[in-house]
């Protein structure tokens, strides 16, 4: 299955080509929420539509980004507007293969993939999206 | 030529859901009025969904239907038959039949249906006396060597046979006589019907004789070899015979030659076919179109109107000679988009049928379930709403229905010692009152205990002694919608009023409406919705917190003022703003939605809104005006910030918040 | 020229399938009706070469409309969409005037067997 690979700092990422509708750069503001999860960056207005843009890094729990996030990575969930802010996107490769993670699971990782010797966590979409709405509801 | 199925499947899925819940409705409407008129329909129901399960080759779906199809036919010979053992049969399979549908959506396999269709297939034995006969679906007829199934006994009694159908004028002698013998094709599905066809034709040349075999056999199909013999006397000559048999498909003319004429038998009248009753309707010209392409339509028209506030503010920099020509042309252009949007919106109306038509049948299960005779009567459902509200009511409703059930209508013996009649009875209304709907459920039930709800909410520490003896009926009823109230068990069942209220409030809010309540001991319950006819273009108050721009509808707002710090009373730490000669509470919108507040001298303007617990002052950076917009639902994880209602996109382009002033305090 | 056919059926899935089958086999369809009455409407207005009728159908059964529109033009080539276990109402139908019948479920060769042979194309 084709991935689109995106990097959170040095680190790859994957997440299937079929759940992603468009890459954007993000716009100079952002439109803050308030009172949402401080994973949350804000919405942005994308020829009409309202995204909400989410720093992925955060979400997964990671330590805050060194280099500013580069590119918004739109997810494709039916009528939802959901974009995650990744340092920046490598291309679209083809995984096949995917192994478990290491360490405890999360609905967000699918598992490790090899890709040209070197490891990628592949992301499940669903897993992002319910991660999410999870930090909404706390 | 293979048909590429997929490509109906979500058509097949609509369709036949529709036809499935109607089917429903109609079982659960029978049952109450054993009335006979939902029998044809519900008769239609079964077919068209056995016929499309049929065709998408789901065998499974299409055998259950065609035994409900069976089982409506004995019904509708004797009505008698539908017992609620019967009806609770029917119902359960099109509940299976509704999930396999939903199935074949997903692309799964159909859940096991066996039980259910043994179930049928026994009762139809005992109805019948016969066991029923084989569904045939489209897989089955791409094999030209399929068995041939037996058709079934004919339903309507048989046209007395007619070998003379015409008269015949004596005078001018008789015309040439013809032997015939065809041979239907072994591969035909229905070779009686094959073969009448075949004789009707024939007939219409001329007069049959000697049909073998016999005209009642024929058309049952009883046709041994598929081998049909038959004189014609006919003027039609034999390329006239030749012809009228020519274009039938799955017929070979085996033999055609002339007879000597023999003595015919004598004229017999000509029956005329039963008419079908038909009832008058004008059918409305209507097309279907998908939900989604109504939001897409509604989407874009909002975009048309955002674009073109957005070209006016673009225009306010271009040299003062240029101004009037844009502002003619984008004021034409405004003018255009807002009617599309209009239209749009006027498409996107939906009668509250959509919603209320599932409501019987969910009385019938609940009331069965809880063992409760409960009557539910429903008016005014064909008035019209946006469908996004709709969407957001079905749930509601439908607890509030169980609600009312469950926890209103009592047990027919408690009734009995109340004097009350032993079938409750649930009453949905709705009505249009100026730019609302009002959506009506009532009960004549128990009612709720007021003071048992505001003990339950101060023992959860919701309110304090203080408010809870302040409270009057009409506001503790609402306390039932508070999250630990409605949720508490002991309240469910002692007051009455049972889970997820607080769901419901929140469900009616989000899409512009109210909830109310209205409660009498021992008398009944009444929920009150009103609701907005539509939900997409509202007027803003927009107001500037820190860096941020938000929006708050003007229907709520009920005036602005400016205030120095100073001038502010004060009540314990709490700011008191002096408006319309009293006090206001005043609260810091920045505070509210977690924004920096930024330091500042000098007098600021505080909005004065209507919240749940009256009056209160919000305080702003700064006012920057009305606009009226068009409101996006919030998408998720949008919907579920508490506090807010909407959002927008301004003439700028920024995203804009719309507020739920009350909900933002609550939380 | 391709022939002109009207699709009558209350169902649009039916319909749409129909209409698909009959593009394939190279005629026009100028119309369609979800009930009896709209299809001898339409049949009035378009006067189609070929009329496939539902039996089941509200307002008006296929057979009623059937029987109106024969009236209405003695010419007029109506095939039944029937399914099985109905061969008594396409009787009824075929009394009513109706051409010729197809039954459900439908292949398209078998539906354009039908059709080119009641309309003397094969």
């Amino acid at each position: 299955m084709r991935h689109v690979i995106f990097r959170l700092d040095k680190e790859r990422y994957a997440l299937p080509l079929s759940a992603i509708r468009e890459v954007v750069v993000p716009p100079g503001q952002f439109t803050r929420v308030p009172r949402s999860p401080p994973s949350v960056r804000g919405v942005i207005n994308l020829r009409g539509r309202v995204v909400t843009v989410v720093e992925l890094r955060s979400l997964l729990g990671l330590p805050e980004p060194s280099p500013a996030s580069q590119k918004i990575v739109l997810l494709d969930r039916g009528r939802r507007d959901l974009g995650l802010l990744v340092t920046e996107v490598d291309g679209i490769e083809s995984i096949e293969k995917v192994a478990p993670a290491p360490g405890k699971p999360a609905a967000s990782v699918r598992g490790v993939a090899r890709l040209k010797g070197l490891a990628v966590t592949v992301l499940d979409p669903d897993g992002v999206d319910g991660a999410v709405a999870a930090c909404f509801a706390r | 030529m293979p048909v590429d199925m997929s490509k109906y499947l979500s058509l097949f899925v609509t369709e036949a859901t529709e036809h499935l819940e109607s089917l429903g409705r109609d079982l659960v409407e029978l049952e109450k009025t054993g009335g006979t008129a939902s029998i044809d329909s519900m008769f239609r129901h079964a077919h068209s969904v056995k016929g499309m399960a049929a065709s998408m080759g789901f065998e499974v779906a299409a055998t259950l239907a065609h035994r409900v199809e069976d089982l409506v036919d004995a019904v509708r010979s004797d009505a008698s038959l539908l017992d609620r053992e019967l009806v609770d049969l029917l119902l359960s399979t099109t509940d299976t039949l509704l999930s396999q549908v939903r199935a074949a959506a997903e692309g799964q396999p159909p859940e096991d249906s066996g039980p259910i269709e043994r179930q049928l297939s026994e009762r139809l034995a005992r109805i019948t006396g016969r066991s029923p006969s084989p569904t045939k679906v489209a897989q089955a007829t791409a094999r030209p060597s399929a068995p041939p199934v037996p058709p079934a006994a004919p339903k309507a009694p048989a046209p007395a046979e007619k070998e003379n159908p015409q008269e015949r004028d004596a005078g001018l002698g008789l015309p040439p006589r013809f032997g015939l013998k065809v041979r239907i094709a072994q591969s035909c599905a229905v070779p009686g019907v094959r073969a009448f066809l075949v004789h009707k034709r024939l007939s219409g040349l001329g007069n049959v004789f000697d049909l073998k075999p016999a005209l009642e056999d024929l058309k049952a199909g009883r046709i041994p070899d598929g081998l049909v013999s038959l004189e014609l006397e006919t003027s039609a000559g034999e390329a006239g015979v030749r012809g009228a048999l020519g274009n039938i498909s799955e017929v070979e003319v085996l033999s055609l030659k002339p007879v000597v004429f023999t003595a015919p038998s004598p004229p017999a009248p000509m029956p005329s076919p039963e008419s079908a009753k038909v009832v008058g309707h004008e059918a409305a010209r209507t097309v279907r179109v998908r939900t989604e392409l109504l939001d897409y339509f509604l989407d874009t028209a909002g975009e048309l109107l955002l674009a073109t506030a957005r070209i006016r503010e673009v225009g306010k920099a271009l040299p003062a000679r240029s101004q009037p020509s844009l502002d003619e042309a984008v004021d034409r252009l405004h003018g255009l988009v807002k009617d599309l949007h209009d239209k749009v919106m006027k498409a996107r109306m939906t009668p509250l049928s959509v919603i209320t038509d599932r409501l019987p049948r969910a009385a019938r299960d609940i009331a069965r379930r809880r063992e409760r005779d409960v009557d539910l009567v429903v008016t005014g459902a064909d008035i019209e709403l946006d469908r996004a509200i709709l969407d957001d009511l079905a749930d509601p409703l439908l607890h509030l229905l169980r609600n009312c059930i469950d926890h209103g209508i009592e047990s027919p013996e408690e009734r009995a010692a109340q004097k009350k009649g032993a079938r409750g009875r649930v009453l949905v209304s709705v009505r249009r009152a100026r730019d609302r709907v009002v959506v009506e459920i009532e009960d004549d039930g128990r009612g709720m205990d007021p003071e048992k709800l505001k003990a339950a909410a101060l023992a959860r520490g919701l309110i304090t002694a203080e408010v809870a003896g302040r409270l009057s009926d009409a506001e503790a009823y609402t306390l039932c919608c508070l999250p630990g109230v409605s949720t508490a068990r002991d309240v469910s069942e002692i007051s009455g009023r049972g889970v997820g209220m607080d769901a419901v409030k929140r469900a009616v809010e989000s899409v512009g409406g109210t909830l109310e309540i209205e409660s009498e001991r021992g008398r009944g319950t009444r929920f009150i919705l009103k609701l907005p006819l539509t939900v997409a273009v509202v007027n803003l108050l927009l107001v500037a917190v820190g860096e941020e721009i938000f929006g708050l509808p003007i229907a709520k707002v009920i005036g602005a003022v400016e205030a120095e710090a100073g001038t502010l009373s004060r009540s314990r730490e709490a700011a008191l703003l002096p408006y319309a000669g009293s006090l206001l509470p005043v609260h810091p919108m920045a505070d509210l939605l977690g924004i920096p507040d930024l330091p500042r001298v000098g007098p600021r303007p505080f909005v004065v809104m209507e919240a749940e617990s009256g009056r209160v002052a919000l305080a702003v950076d700064r006012l920057l005006g009305q606009e009226e917009v068009v409101l996006k639902a919030l998408s998720r994880p949008l919907d579920l910030v508490p506090g807010l209602s909407g959002v927008t996109i301004l003439g700028t382009g920024r995203p804009v918040f719309i507020l739920d002033v009350p909900r933002l305090l609550a939380a | 020229m391709a022939k002109r056919v009207l699709v009558v059926d209350d169902a649009i899935f039916m319909r749409n399938m129909i209409k698909d089958i009959f593009s394939s086999g190279g005629f026009e369809v100028v119309g369609e009706a979800a009930n009896g009455l709209e299809a001898v409407e339409k049949y009035k207005e378009l006067k189609p070469d070929l009329t496939t009728m539902d039996i089941v159908m509200p307002f008006k059964s296929g057979i009623e409309a059937t029987r109106e529109i024969v009236k209405h033009d003695t010419n007029a080539v109506v095939i039944m969409c029937s399914a099985l276990g109905q061969e008594s109402l396409v009787m009824e139908a075929i009394e009513a005037g109706a051409a010729d019948f197809i039954v459900k479920p439908f292949r398209a060769e078998d539906v354009l067997a039908v059709v080119k042979k009641v309309v003397g194309e094969a």
